[in-house]
Order: structure tokens, then sequence, then C-alpha cells
């Protein structure tokens, strides 16, 4: 109920701004249970009827269901569950055969699940990583039980100390084992071939070797062993293998495999490579010196959103262009294309609930949306060219047209100076009484100095008296005598008509202990009864405080409280080292009876 | 409800399986890094628990060997300020994967952030090992030998940073090691670099504006911070900067407009409403200056200058009492300053001459170049009739004048001149007997006129007041020495309140940094 309501008071909220808003609003659902990246989106027109579909690979509440799911209109088409979180989805055109329906191919972990009219076709799997040699050997001798478990620990140890290859994930478990545990391991393991394998993390697509935009596509792969790969649309082989210095995490490409092309990846590192044909290791280099959340190619101009809540503008060089300051966190971005008034700009969803899209730094257009975006694509949905999908972060699915007549013009968006130039300086007001005040200083401003004056030497006087004789009569709580620096520090609880007194009395020197001390409470016996005014104190190990407890019952019947006066006084010597003054709660307990 | 137990339902049977599956026969490994693409996805969105949720599964499921896993986790614990944890996580990892530079960089940025600036370098050096060609790593050895005041180390490993890569925060810190050295110039060189790599980085323009201002450079300084504004119409440090620099030059309404921007965005600056009370003071509008500067000084009640600000506002309230209080809490957080003894002299006005002698002579004493100081004794001195004592003050301040005219393109405030000539006529001459006895007519026909109307507090009555003196003295010479008894102390109002206010937001920046 309360989603619904907050949905209703948004789109009165809306209205109210349609007519200046550029958006349709088409569909709304709070409740869409759709979890995903911007990468697990994909719209294409998989029967090939006209009618573009939404795909979505769901992640699931929690990462826990992952599901294909496919979207027509605001209506569910198909859901099927994936057996593992996709990475990515991209649809692409497999071969020039009519009908020209696309395939989808959903990344995840070590495959790639290719699906043709929504039906399983092809499932590629990434071929295993070649293993150390040396660990291979090993494992071959402990196959054959020539060497014991101990040995095949101290050399897997070394083979990771220094080995460019990193071991298998059986050798790395076997190393975590304890002793008794090895033997059995080894038996357990011995007969099978060791295996690396890895994973892909981001998939993008490729034009094979024409421009149009159905022109057949090859799929690109980034992999978690930090390699980029290009598979053949039909046979599913690996045309190109380019190795990168970190894991990607996005890719974005430009051209055609066959006769130039351009891959951009932003990996975990916090940099951006550039590669192109030909090369098998980047070309240019990107250090943004913070994490990138989104990378989006316009036209020649690369924009990365970094973790630092800004996006920045690079040519396909790797020069620095422009930098924007956002206002809140990045979450993902997107490519917003509008091909019939050619605008190319980009979309970023904010963690502040907003969406941002900007051409290069100009800012064209908010979109104020009830939750978080967290994925977001735009393009052909149904029947509708301009349309953008956005899912929330509590799982809710929002699609927006744009109107047919709206033209992104610069200068919409917040430029000129600030609103806050605008608002008044709230200076604090002055009082007819200061008016007076001041006044009065005016014509009598020596006077009051002068007594001013005098009364601060006074103040400062008595100040100085009262010191000096809390200093000669032991009056405060602290005693910093060389002999016994000592600090008292009183408690008092319950409500009465007995109390508890505690007293906590530290020694504070450094090495000295302090011995022979004595404590004496000094009251108003028609008041108070404690069971022993006076009591020695043990000796005080430097550092340690001291709980000293004792009982007080209040026996006035009217509710009287009065000081009772606790000193702490040397054996043989008549002035205190230190006193307190506690005043005692009213009791609480005869106040009631 | 249905929705809680539908999951709980679904793993339990799953996880048993997989433990009948595991005692049958040797289970298939599951892959190490299966994850790390969503830890990643989360991680960079700030979606921290869902990180986490995902990381402690994969770390059961791997039994805690899933590097990349144990790393975030790392990561994610330092940013909430647990560096010890973070610290020990990244020694793990770098103990799984010990080839790795990058672990032993997150190892060494950890111990940077426990102040262990030491160790911290030594796995810094360690990791330079395993990858030469890092700025990252030369930067980050730079600061710490910042912090080990080891300025020359320092500036080596950050030039060497930069030949590897250029960054705006390397920049930075090559700046910040000549500010430390005392160099201004060599700091300005740097900066002038970074802004020529990355012209658009608000920071380093409002750095080198600030620069340039404290060098003196005020075209160059206003060119900058102009620059910062546009990139970033709300820059806080640009507009104080740029603002006081407006507030120079008289041109109080536009700082105050920009100063609305600041008031905004940072309404709880000492600083900004030092800055703000002085323009109300320009503008002669003293009720609003003080009660900004009021505001200010309850936002930094030991900021001298805020209270120095406030004593001088009183003074020209002729508030001689408030003044008096303020100033002299000023003097106690900031001793060595010549102009505020001058302004104690407001004791004069509180007939106090005794004091306001020791105060004059304690800022001529502490003051080396302002000839406002010794123009004011001189005034008091012949005024008491110690003719040969104003002489010899009217003589330093001579000095002090031609020193400035040599060295500096500020020109001297036209009313100290005049109050110059006049004095210097009066000692030549020296026998206007008027100027021994002041009459106080002028006093006390103000006093009239303020009783009468005390709405027109906040308007210019002391600029009224002081015309209209300066005008009388040719004709009534002794309503002209009356004015002058008590207008010393006022004289240096106008050309204080700008150069005061640009070294108190200055002073405010600083202390951000």
């Amino acid at each position: 109920m309360a989603a619904a309501s907050s949905s209703d008071s948004d789109s009165g909220r809306a209205e109210s701004s349609e007519a200046s808003s550029k958006w349709l609003d088409a569909h709304y659902d709070p409740m869409a249970n759709i979890h995903t990246f911007s990468s697990c989106l994909a719209l294409a027109d998989l029967h090939g009827d006209g009618e573009y579909k939404l795909v979505v690979g769901d992640l699931g509440p929690g990462g826990q269901q992952p599901r294909l799911k496919v979207l027509k209109g605001p209506t569910m088409l198909t859901e099927s569950p994936l057996p593992a979180l996709p990475a990515s989805a991209a649809t692409f055109l497999m071969e020039q055969h009519e009908p020209r329906t696309p395939a989808l191919a959903l990344a995840s972990g070590p495959c790639v699940y290719v699906y043709k009219n929504l039906r399983p076709y092809f499932k590629f799997s990434l071929p295993q990583l070649p293993p150390n040699p040396l660990e291979q050997d090993l494992w071959n001798q402990a196959k054959e039980d020539q060497i014991d478990p101990l040995t095949l620990k101290e050399m897997l140890e070394g083979i990771r100390e220094k080995a460019e290859v990193p071991l298998s994930v059986q050798s790395l478990r076997f190393l975590q084992l304890e002793l008794s545990e090895m033997e059995a391991f080894v038996n357990q393991h011995k007969s099978r071939a060791i295996k690396r394998q890895t994973v892909i993390t981001t998939m993008t697509t490729l034009k094979k070797n024409l421009a149009d935009e159905d022109a057949v596509s090859c799929l690109v792969l980034g992999t978690e062993n930090k390699e980029l790969l290009v598979l053949d649309p039909e046979a599913f082989t690996i045309l190109a293998k380019m190795s990168l210095p970190s894991v990607p995490v996005f890719l974005e490409v430009s051209g055609q495999f066959d006769v130039e092309f351009r891959l951009t990846a932003a990996c975990r590192n916090g940099n951006i490579y550039i590669l192109r044909r030909d090369s098998k290791h980047p070309k240019y280099c990107i250090e943004l010196s913070a994490q990138p959340v989104g990378l989006v190619r316009v036209h020649k101009i690369l924009v990365v959103g970094s973790n630092q809540d800004s996006l920045h503008g690079f040519t396909h060089k790797g020069k620095k262009l422009w930098t924007v300051q956002m206002p809140a966190a990045i979450l993902t971005m997107n490519l917003l294309e509008q091909r019939s008034r050619g605008l190319q700009a980009v979309m970023a969803a904010l963690a502040n609930g907003e969406v941002h899209i900007y051409r290069d730094k100009t800012l064209l257009n908010v979109i104020h949306t009830p939750d978080a975006v967290t994925s977001l694509c735009f393009g052909r949905y149904g029947r509708e060219d301009n349309t953008l999908i956005m899912t929330t972060r509590g799982g809710g699915l929002i699609i927006k047209i744009l109107k047919r007549t709206a033209v992104f013009v610069e200068g919409t968006g917040e430029v000129g100076p600030p609103l806050a130039q605008a608002t008044k300086l709230s200076v604090p007001r002055k009082t007819r009484l200061y008016v007076d005040q001041t006044l009065r200083e005016r014509e009598a401003g020596i006077a009051m100095h002068r007594t001013f004056q005098t009364d601060l030497y006074l103040l400062r006087l008595r100040a100085s008296r009262a010191y000096v004789q809390a200093l000669e009569s032991s009056l405060s709580p602290m005693s910093t005598t060389t002999r016994e620096p000592l600090k008292l520090h009183a408690v008092v609880q319950g409500l009465g008509p007995t109390f508890k007194l505690t007293l906590h009395l530290q020694n504070t020197s450094t090495a000295r202990p302090v011995l022979g001390l004595q404590v004496c409470f000094l009251y108003n016996e028609a008041l108070y009864a404690l069971p022993r005014a006076f009591f020695k104190v043990p000796l005080l190990v430097p550092g340690l405080s001291y709980p000293l407890e004792t009982f007080v019952e209040s026996l006035s019947r009217k509710g009287i409280s009065d000081i009772i006066k606790v000193l702490v006084l040397r054996e043989g010597q008549s002035a205190p080292l230190l006193s307190a003054h506690i005043n005692m709660p009213v009791s609480e307990g005869l106040a009631a009876a | 409800m249905a929705e809680e137990k539908l999951p709980s339902k679904t793993q339990v049977p799953a996880s048993a399986e997989s433990q009948k599956a595991r005692q049958k026969k040797a289970p298939e490994f599951p892959i190490l890094e299966k994850q790390n693409w969503l830890i990643h996805l989360h991680y960079i969105r700030k979606d921290y628990e869902a990180c986490k949720a995902v990381i402690k599964e994969q770390l059961q499921e791997t039994q805690g060997l899933c590097e990349y896993a144990i790393y975030v986790q790392a990561l994610i614990f330092r940013l909430e300020g647990n560096i010890q944890e973070s610290l020990e996580l990244f020694q793990t990892c770098a103990i799984l994967s010990p080839q790795c530079a990058d672990n032993l960089k997150q190892v060494a940025r950890s111990l940077f952030l426990l102040g262990k600036h030491k160790a911290a370098t030594e796995v810094y050096n360690e990791a330079a090992k395993l990858n030469q060609k890092d700025w990252e790593i030369c930067h980050n050895l730079g600061v710490c030998y910042i912090y080990l005041k080891q300025f020359n180390k320092a500036q080596d490993h950050l030039h060497s940073a930069l030949q590897l890569n250029r960054h705006d925060l390397t920049y930075i810190m090559l700046g910040k090691i000549h500010l430390l050295e005392g160099d201004l110039h060599k700091a300005i060189e740097i900066y002038k670099k970074a802004v020529e790599f990355s012209p658009e980085n608000t920071e380093l323009l409002t750095t080198l504006g600030l620069l340039y201002l404290q060098l003196g450079v005020y075209q160059k300084a206003f060119e900058h911070l102009g620059n910062a504004l546009t990139y970033d119409p709300t820059n806080y440090k640009a507009i104080l900067a740029a603002g006081s620099m407006m507030q120079t030059h008289g041109d109080f309404d536009v700082a105050l407009t920009k100063y609305r921007v600041v008031a905004c965005a940072v309404p709880e600056s000492p600083p900004l409403w030092n800055n703000i009370g002085m323009c109300f003071f320009g503008k002669k509008k003293y009720v609003a200056a003080i009660s900004c500067l009021k505001r200010a000084n309850y936002l930094a009640p030991f900021d001298w200058k805020i209270l120095y600000n406030l004593g001088l506002v009183h003074l020209t309230m002729q508030q001689y009492a408030s003044a008096f209080h303020f100033l002299s809490a000023a003097i106690n957080f900031q001793p060595k300053l010549g102009e505020l003894y001058m302004l104690l002299a407001a004791l004069t006005n509180l007939e106090d001459i005794e004091n306001a002698k020791r105060a004059y002579a304690e800022a001529v004493r502490l003051d080396k170049c302002n000839p406002l100081v010794n123009l004011n004794y001189a005034v008091l001195l012949y005024n008491l009739g110690e003719k040969r004592g104003a002489l010899t003050q009217y003589q330093e301040m001579e000095k002090k004048v031609n020193f400035l005219k040599d060295h500096s393109s500020l020109e001297f405030d036209s009313e100290m001149v005049e109050m110059a000539q006049k004095l210097g006529a009066a000692l030549q001459v020296g026998e206007a007997l008027v100027w021994t006895k002041p009459v106080k007519d002028p006093k006390s026909k103000h006093r009239t006129t303020s009783a009468g109307k005390p709405a027109t507090l906040g308007s210019n009555q002391a600029l009224g007041q002081a015309m209209s003196s300066a005008a009388a003295f040719r004709k009534l010479p002794s309503g002209a020495a009356g004015a002058q008894l008590q207008k010393p102390p006022s004289l240096p109002l106008e050309p204080e309140p700008t150069v005061e206010a640009s070294p108190a937001e200055a002073s405010g920046k600083m202390r951000e940094k």
C-alpha cells in the first residue's frame, strides 16, 4: 500500500510538470522485481515482427534467483531460470539469412549461452587455461605416489611464491589443509587432471565487416584472466585474443572487425586501456586514479564516470578533455541516441534519484525518479523509437517515452549563476533593546568601562583567593602533591532512604604506591546515618581505581537533602589531602511513602 | 511472509544435496573468481551491503581463497574507518598472491593511513620492485616522505611520478612541499604547470589564485580565481578569495551577491561571516556588520581577526567600551600585532590617557611598516602637548611613508594624507593653541543629533561627522581640533577592513587544507 500511495503522489507531481517535460510516463511498476545492471539489458526485435522486446538478465532479489526475462510492452512475455548469474546480455545478428532475427547472448560464469527465437541454441565455454607445468608434474608424481604430501606442499608453496602462472584451485585448497587431512585429499584428487578455468566479466558486440545497423556482429568477451576475446559469429571460434594489464569491467567498441576497430576497456585497477586492430596490447592508457563506474562512447569522445562523482571526457587517444562534477554518486551510465535528430548523449543515473543527460559537458535534461536508478537503456521498444527503460534499486521498472516533439536544447539544464545567489542573506536582526543599549554605551561609555574594569579586577582577585584557599585546605578532589598524587570521584546510587555511596580513589603517580590513608565522612547526624564514618584505605597501586563503598541512610522524613563531605587523610596529619562535597539526592523512597 | 519462507525452503535442500555430493565423490572445485565481477560492480556503485553479502557467500564457498573478495572486503573496511582490519586483510591478500604489486600497494596505503609512514615507505619500495613504472607508487612514496619531513626525497619521487604519468594530485603535493619550505615562487611555478596540464581543475586554479594573492599580484590572482568560478560557480574557497578582492576594490555589493552562494553551501563558516560583516561595514551598514561579525565570533570565538574587526566596527560606532573589550580579547590571542595596540588606544576615548600612551608605545615597538600607527601616536602626543614626542613620531611616519612609496603600489588613504598634512603644518607652525585645548562642541552636537534620531544608527553617521568636521576645519579651528582628538582611532578604519578581510579568509582556507 505504501508503495502504491507514494507512486500516486509521484505521478501527481509528474503531471504538474508534464507540460514542460520532454518525457511521457509510459509505465511505472515499483514491484516489477527486476534487479540487474545496465550491461544485462538489451532491446531487440527477437521475433522479427517489428515489435522490439526487452531482454533482462535478472539477478533476482539478493542475487539468488537468476532469470532470463523477456518483456513486451509492460508485460512479461517469458521468464526462464538461468544456471548462474548473468554478467552481461547482448543481441546480435549471427548470419545473413532471412529472416534476420537477432540472436541473444548471455554471458554467465565461464560460458556464453546463445538463444535463437528465445530457445537455447548454443553454449560456448571459455577454453581451459594452461596449467603450470611444474604443478602438473608434481601432481603426476603424487599420482604415482612418488612424493609424500608434505614435500608436495613445500614444492607447491615454492611455485606459488615465484611462478608467473598461478596455481589451480586444487593446489590452493591443498595448501590450506592440516597435516592430517593431506593424505586423504591427495588420494581423493590425485587422479584428476588439474584445471584452471576463468570466467567472463563483460561482453559486447562488434560489427564483423559492415557498418550497417543490421550487419553481422562478433561477440567480444572480457575475462577474469585479463584477456579480451573476439568470437566468430557463426562458428564461435576465437578470432582474436588480446591481453590487458588488469581485469576488464566495461567494454566499448567502434569500427568493424575485418576493417579497423578500436576496443576500449575500463579495468579494475582504475585505468582505461585503448586497443586497436593488430595490437595485442593496449596502445593508449588513461589513468583515472579512481574506479570507473561507466564507459560510454559518444561520437569520438569517451565519456567515463568515476566513483568520485565526476564525469570525464577523453579523446580516443586518451587525452583528457573535460570534467563535470555530479551532485551525487553515479550508479550507472548508458548512451542515449535519438536517431531522428542525430543526437547522441550520455545518461548517468545518480544515487540521489536523478538521471542526468549530458551532451559533452553540458547538461541537457534531468529526470527525477522515485527511487535510485540502477540500470538503464535507451532505444526502440515495442514500436516506439525513443524509449528509456530504467530499473530501480528496489526492483521497480520505469518506462518513459521521449516526446516526438522534444528537442534537447543546450542550456535548458542548470547554467548561469547558481540558484543560491538569488536567496537573501540571513543577517541576524538586532532588537530595539540592542539599539538602546548602544546609545547608552555612547553616552556613558567611560563609566561603563571603568565599572567593568573594576569588577573584572575584583572577580580575578576573588577567583585567585578562592583558589589559594582551596589549595591550602585541600578542598579539591585532586591532590597533586608529589608524595600523594590522588584523584577522588564519588557516585551516589539508589532512590533512598538507603543510598549507596561509592568513592573511586585513584593513585595517579606513575610508580609509587600509597599506603596509610584514611577516609572520613563529615555529615549532619540528624539527617544521615552511616555505618562507619571513618575507615582505612588499603594500599593504592598506581593507576588503578579503587571503589570504596558505603551505605548512607537518610533519617529525615521531610525530603531534605544535605551535603556529605568526604575527607581523605594521611595517618598522623590533621590537614586533609583532598576532599569532596557530595550533594545527596532527596530520598524519593520516603517521599513516595 | 510467504516471500520470506520461500528462499529458506529452497536453500536447505540445495545445501544438503551439495554436502551429500561432496561426500560421495571428489567434488568439482568452484571457480575462485566466479563472482568477482559482481563484487566489483556492487563495489563501484557503492552498494556496500550487497557487496558484503556477495563477498561473504564467495568466501564461504571458496573457504577464504578468493583473493579479490578479501581485497574488496578490505577496501570496504578501510572506507568504513576500520583501517587496522583492512591492513590485516590486505596482508592476507599479499600472502595469497605474493607477486602482485597491487596488494602491497594497498598494505602500504593502510599503513600510511595508520600514520606508520616509515613502514609504508618500506612496503612501497617493495612494491616498486615488482612494478617499476607505476606513478601511484612513486606518488605515494613522495607523500610518505613529506610526512617524514624528507622533502628532497619526496620531491624526487614526485617528479619521477610526474614523468611516468601526470596527475593533478602529484602537482598539488609538489606545490605543498614548496609551501612547507616557504618557497612561494617555486610553488607558483608548479601550480602554473599543473594548471597548464588540467586547465579546468578548480582546486588548482583556486590555489594558484590564492598564492598570487599572497604575493600581492592581484591581477593574476583575480584572473585565476575568476577562471575557477567559471568552471564551478559554487566553489567556496574561490568565492571567498574573489569576494575579498572585490572588497579591496570597494565592490561590496558584488561581493555580497557572491557570498550568498557560499552562505547557502557553508552557512557556518566563520571567515564567510567575517567577510560579509566587513562588506556591510564598507557599505556603512554598521548594525548589520556587527550582527554578522558577532555570528562569526560565535562560530569561531578564538579567531583574533574577527575580534579585531568587531573592535574596529565598535570604534566606528563610538562604542568605545565594547571596542576595548573586543580588542583586548584579540590581543590575548595575537599579542604581536602593532595595529591591534593602536586600536586599543581607544582608551583615549575612555579617558585613560596613561594606558593609551602605553598601548601606542607598544604598537610603535611592534609595527614596522604601517605609518598610521605613528601618525595616530603623534596626534595623541600633540594633543597632550608633548610636541617633541609628536615630532619624533611624525618623522618616523615619514620614513615609513617613503619606504612604502618605493616598495608598494598601494595608494594611501586620502583622509590619512590630509590628517598628516594638517599635523605637519601644526607641528612646524607649532603655535596653534587650539590644538592643545580640545573643545567638546562637536561631540555634544553629535550627541544631540543621535539622541534625536536613533533610527539612523545604521547609516553613515560617522562619515558624515568626519566630513563635517573636516569642512569646519578652516572656519572653526577649535571644532576641528575636537574632531581630531576623537578621530585618530576612526582614521585607520577606511583602509583597514579590506586589508583585514583578505588575510582572515586566507587563513580560513589554509586551515581547511
